[in-house]
């Protein structure tokens, strides 16, 4: 199948190295400490963060830092087929995983030992780009919770399609079976985070592909730090300090 | 915002010059707003100086990271400082000492050393002289354990009362509301309070009986709490007869004569939150029209 067309743009219309839209929004959830909406395009996911509180079940504390708990789910209606099981499958587990481990590295765990900080992402539309979309939008939930972090994160994912390389995937150039490398980086420490692959993909073309992501990764970057000193203006200018 | 931490560090610059270094005017002016992994001050280029930390500040060591500059900028803590022709960012590896921002929001200083990030939220971070609200969850031979929205629930020592002996033990029911002080606030112990000042007095401490209580954000209470007092409380108090009590923590009790007049005031206050100045005082003197 044909990815790029010999003009040059893809499936949706965009350039090899064009992302697309993404918009966030701060405070989707009134109950969470923070919560956060992010879109990628299509892609829509929520986000909510919970703590740092007492530690649940006792046996999991620990004392010497916090417990950074992460569930994601997916809603019935986020694909185009009903969905079943919207989590606990294999794949959801997995996710939680990444995104858990993610988001631990940029919390300041040691500053608030024996107590728990819960992260819950669920997708809302799903059209590629699901673990980036949810990483950035725990970010900036994590980040209006107040929870101390070393730096932000983000993800972008890119990939490599009729020999070339595309940056953030949508659904159907994801389910092409080409190589897929999401990529998590702390922008400011300029250190990565995560880094997954599926497929397989040429050690050359791996930098070049990466690189992508990265400058993707910054990209969004920059549009969170916008919306964070955008949501901070707008508090100081309520104040009226 | 009490709580500092201390932090040694060196320095030939005076602390005013904290935000108007080389390194840092050119990176970030003064006005503007911090997110999380935001470098605001190179200490390598410092001696000899004591500074104090807030909440939302952090010194990293070994820190590695990217510093964007400005025209003619230096760079200071490397080996030969750079200067750049052109405003680039750029990405380098250094090892020294830089306090950075964990937090988003906006960065406060008071003289002559204390920085601190000043934002909203809704959970509390205890602070050691933070006046709180708590509500009573427990009770234990020794202590009280009291909620006040932080990580941890707090300790109140059955003897920290005026005149508190093994004799004389308060009564509390699980769920009273009281307002408290907190004295102890340390990573991995549960924080302390107590129900006097630090005469030992009882001053204004205690719980607090019926009223209405409910919860705001922290930066809702510090404004409360502001001094010139906030448009709200004033227009309120210009008319009405009320008591209210606000908890750093972001809880805040109302108690009036009248059931009307609670409700009246706790819906101005929770309104108010997204209101400035003006906006509140429009907003008070409507409702107290609506009223008489």
């Amino acid at each position: 199948m044909e990815f790029v067309s010999p003009e040059g743009f893809r499936l949706d219309g965009r350039r090899p190295m064009e992302m697309r839209q993404i918009r966030a929004e701060i405070g989707a959830v009134a109950n969470a400490d923070g919560s956060a909406v992010f879109e990628m395009g299509n892609t829509k996911v929520i986000a909510a963060v919970y703590g740092p509180r007492e530690v649940q079940n006792r046996s999991q504390q620990i004392n010497d830092q916090a417990l950074v708990r992460c569930e994601y789910s997916m809603a019935n209606f986020s694909t185009g087929d009903r969905m079943r099981k919207p989590k606990g499958d294999r794949r959801s587990t997995e996710i939680s995983m990444v995104i858990r481990q993610t988001m631990e590295a940029c919390i300041m765990t040691n500053l608030m030992p024996r107590s728990q900080i819960d992260i819950f992402v669920q997708v809302l539309q799903a059209d590629g780009g699901t673990r980036s979309a949810c990483i950035n939008a725990a970010t900036l939930a994590l980040a209006d919770a107040g929870i101390p972090m070393r730096d932000l994160v983000t993800s972008c994912s890119a990939g490599y399609l009729n020999s070339t390389p595309l940056l953030d995937l949508n659904y159907v150039e994801d389910s092409a079976g080409g190589p897929d490398v999401t990529v998590g980086i702390l922008p400011k420490l300029d250190k990565v985070t995560l880094l997954q692959m599926d497929a397989r993909l040429p050690i050359d073309m791996f930098e070049n592909v990466m690189q992508l992501a990265i400058e993707g990764c910054k990209a969004v970057a920059n549009y969170i730090r916008e919306v964070l000193q955008e949501n901070t203006k707008q508090l100081e200018c309520r104040r009226g300090t | 915002m009490k709580s500092q931490t201390k932090t040694s560090t060196s320095s030939t610059n005076s602390p005013s010059s904290f935000v108007d270094q080389s390194v840092v005017s050119s990176y970030i002016d003064s006005s503007v707003l911090y997110v999380p992994g935001d470098v605001v001050l190179d200490l390598s280029s410092m001696a000899n100086q004591t500074i104090k930390l807030g909440g939302g500040l952090h010194q990293f060591f070994g820190y590695i990271g990217g510093h964007r500059m400005g025209a003619g900028g230096k760079v200071q803590g490397v080996e030969s400082p750079i200067t750049l022709s052109s405003p680039i960012s750029i990405s380098f590896l250094y090892n020294c000492d830089a306090i950075s921002v964990t937090k988003a929001g906006k960065l406060r200083f008071v003289k002559p050393n204390k920085y601190w990030v000043e934002s909203s939220q809704k959970r509390y971070v205890p602070c050691v002289g933070d006046n709180v609200l708590g509500i009573v969850v427990d009770s234990k031979a020794d202590n009280f354990l009291v909620d006040i929205k932080g990580p941890a629930l707090a300790f109140l020592p059955v003897l920290s009362f005026e005149g508190g002996t093994r004799r004389n033990i308060p009564k509390f029911e699980v769920g009273t509301l009281i307002y408290v002080r907190v004295v102890k606030a340390n990573t991995g112990v549960n924080p302390e309070l107590s129900c006097t000042d630090a005469t030992g007095k009882v001053a204004e401490y205690g719980p607090l009986k019926d009223g209405f209580t409910f919860e705001s954000s922290t930066g809702l209470a510090r404004m409360l709490l502001s001094s010139p007092t906030c448009p709200v409380l004033e227009g309120l108090g210009k008319k009405l007869s009320f008591e209210i009590a606000v908890g750093l923590n972001g809880r805040v009790w109302v108690n009036a004569e009248a059931p009307s007049t609670v409700i009246l005031i706790s819906n101005a206050i929770m309104n108010s939150e997204s209101l400035s100045g003006v906006q509140q005082k429009i907003m008070v003197e409507k409702l107290l029209q609506r009223v008489q």
